[in-house]
């Protein structure tokens, strides 16, 4: 099996909020970044990956697994990090792994032992006196312990300082290394993304606007700057976002329309440029 | 082992840190026996305090936002339904047994006698009255939450009240299948054991239908 994770057509609706036949495939021993700026709908989309939100409509295979129909199967070999930790405040690390590992017939204690010994966690201290990285780091080593091949991330480096965010992201780096494992991580953080993923799918307002390489994704877009006067109107039928200046303008176009604006000055766009350029909406703004 | 007893044994350790605090729950029961010199109220009350702690799972659940290591977990929801039930019926039998215990003892050395019949019925009302509280409340807290959902608990006292009220007003001694049923206690014990089975395999149902269409 090559894709460790198919999306097809997933669509849900919620009252004042539609996510709208997002798809892609994430194939094994890569990492894939899901963006979006807040509320664009990346949440929702793993949420129903995991089958905690019900879909209008779509199918989700994990591991090859439906997500509905073979959802243990499709589960047993799946980790999952959110934002802030999920086992109880009171459990002590030990109890932690007492209430977990029985559900995981691969799960491996001594591998337990040796990946808190590495993250630095003591097995003696209760899950509240960890820090929020700490605690990013035990729901990590839960999913090492029982050999996840799929680890999938929901905004696990807010709220995390920069050292904690470049620890995590040389983890991740690890874990796909053998080839044999892969990671889809949300954030809205994408100078993580710069760094360590592969493959990027891009959620802007329930759309999928992108799906497919990094380096593709980056290399679509363009930065073009100029002077007021230079703002014409073919530009603007072309542009995919814009930042005006009392001196001039700078804007975001698809690589592919660059031919026409030559003339202009010219930069490589990061993808927090394109992100923040397309969520606008080509709206204006100071 | 099955997903079940997992999923059971998982709902202990989030109870496991405040046993004390549902143990001293047991405490107060004792005091009602002794005051009351019967073994029947003490049991009742007992029972009545067991069911009030089964939302603890729940409170702890949703204090910790542990609906999302339970949409994890490779186990189905089912299971995770039957798991929590069997935890709280484990719960409720273990209390019954401590007061079994307990109330004879305290109610012996205020020299009370205790009968044989005496622990029957009142082991068999203790499990009935367990049942009726919470087979009402666990649907109520699956579908609203351990706050909401406790008022779930008011349903079954509020139904006795009603059944008393009825009873009352009601030429009892003409029904002669009431008659029949009153003055047979182990036909009583036995209906109500099948009538407490009836209503946690209804409970489960329901439970586990709330459960499959509740969103995390």
């Amino acid at each position: 099996m090559n894709d460790y994770l198919e999306v097809r057509n997933l669509s849900k609706s919620f009252e004042g909020f539609q996510l709208h036949n997002i798809t892609f495939t994430l194939p094994k021993g890569y990492i894939m970044g899901l963006i979006g700026p807040n509320g664009s709908g990346k949440t929702t989309t793993i949420k129903l990956i995991l089958n905690m939100l019900k879909r209008t409509s779509g199918e989700v295979k994990i591991l090859g697994f439906d997500n509905i129909a073979s959802e243990q199967e499709a589960k047993r070999n799946l980790g999952v990090v959110f934002d802030s930790n999920y086992f109880s405040d009171e459990w002590k690390i030990s109890q932690v792994e007492k209430s977990v590992s029985a559900f995981y017939e691969n799960w491996n204690t001594q591998k337990f032992s040796e990946t808190l010994k590495r993250f630095h966690i003591q097995p003696s201290k209760k899950v509240k006196e960890l820090s929020k990285g700490m605690q990013m780091k035990l729901m990590l080593a839960c999913a090492f312990s029982y050999d996840a091949k799929l680890l999938i991330l929901d905004e696990p480096t807010s709220g995390l300082d920069p050292v904690s965010r470049d620890e995590l992201l040389h983890i991740l780096s690890e874990y796909i290394e053998d080839g044999e494992h892969s990671v889809l991580f949300s954030t809205h953080i994408t100078g993580d993304l710069e760094r360590a993923a592969d493959y990027i799918t891009y959620i802007s307002y329930g759309e999928l606007f992108f799906s497919g390489g990094k380096d593709e994704f980056i290399d679509s877009f363009r930065i073009v700057k100029g002077g007021c006067e230079e703002l014409s109107t073919d530009l603007g039928k072309k542009m995919l976002g814009i930042r005006n200046f009392s001196t001039g303008f700078e804007a975001l176009i698809k690589t592919e329309d660059l031919k026409q604006f030559a003339h202009l000055n010219v930069e490589p766009a990061t993808i927090d440029d394109i992100v923040v350029f397309t969520s606008k909406r080509g709206e204006q703004y100071e | 082992m099955s997903n079940i007893w997992k999923s059971a044994k998982l709902d202990f350790s989030l109870v496991k840190p405040y046993v004390k605090t549902i143990c001293f729950t047991m405490v107060l029961p004792v005091v009602f026996a002794a005051i009351n010199r019967s073994l029947l109220t003490g049991i009742s009350f007992a029972m009545c305090f067991i069911a009030m702690t089964t939302g603890y799972t729940f409170s702890i659940t949703e204090k910790n936002s542990m609906e999302r290591l339970y949409g994890i977990l490779p186990i189905r929801k089912s299971d995770m339904v039957i798991g929590r039930y069997i935890f709280i019926i484990i719960m409720g039998l273990t209390a019954l047994i401590f007061s079994l215990i307990a109330h004879p003892v305290i109610l012996t050395i205020l020299g009370e006698s205790i009968s044989i019949f005496d622990y029957i019925s009142a082991a068999v009302t203790g499990i009935f009255l367990f049942a009726l509280y919470t087979v009402f409340q666990l649907p109520g807290y699956y579908r609203f939450g351990s706050i909401k959902g406790r008022v779930f608990m008011y349903i079954p006292v509020a139904g006795f009240l009603i059944t008393l009220l009825l009873i009352t007003k009601s030429p009892v001694g003409e029904s002669k299948l009431l008659f029949t049923v009153i003055n047979f206690p182990i036909l009583l014990m036995l209906l109500a054991v099948i009538f407490v089975i009836a209503m946690y395999v209804v409970s489960i149902l329901v439970s586990i239908k709330i459960l499959k269409n509740k969103e995390m």
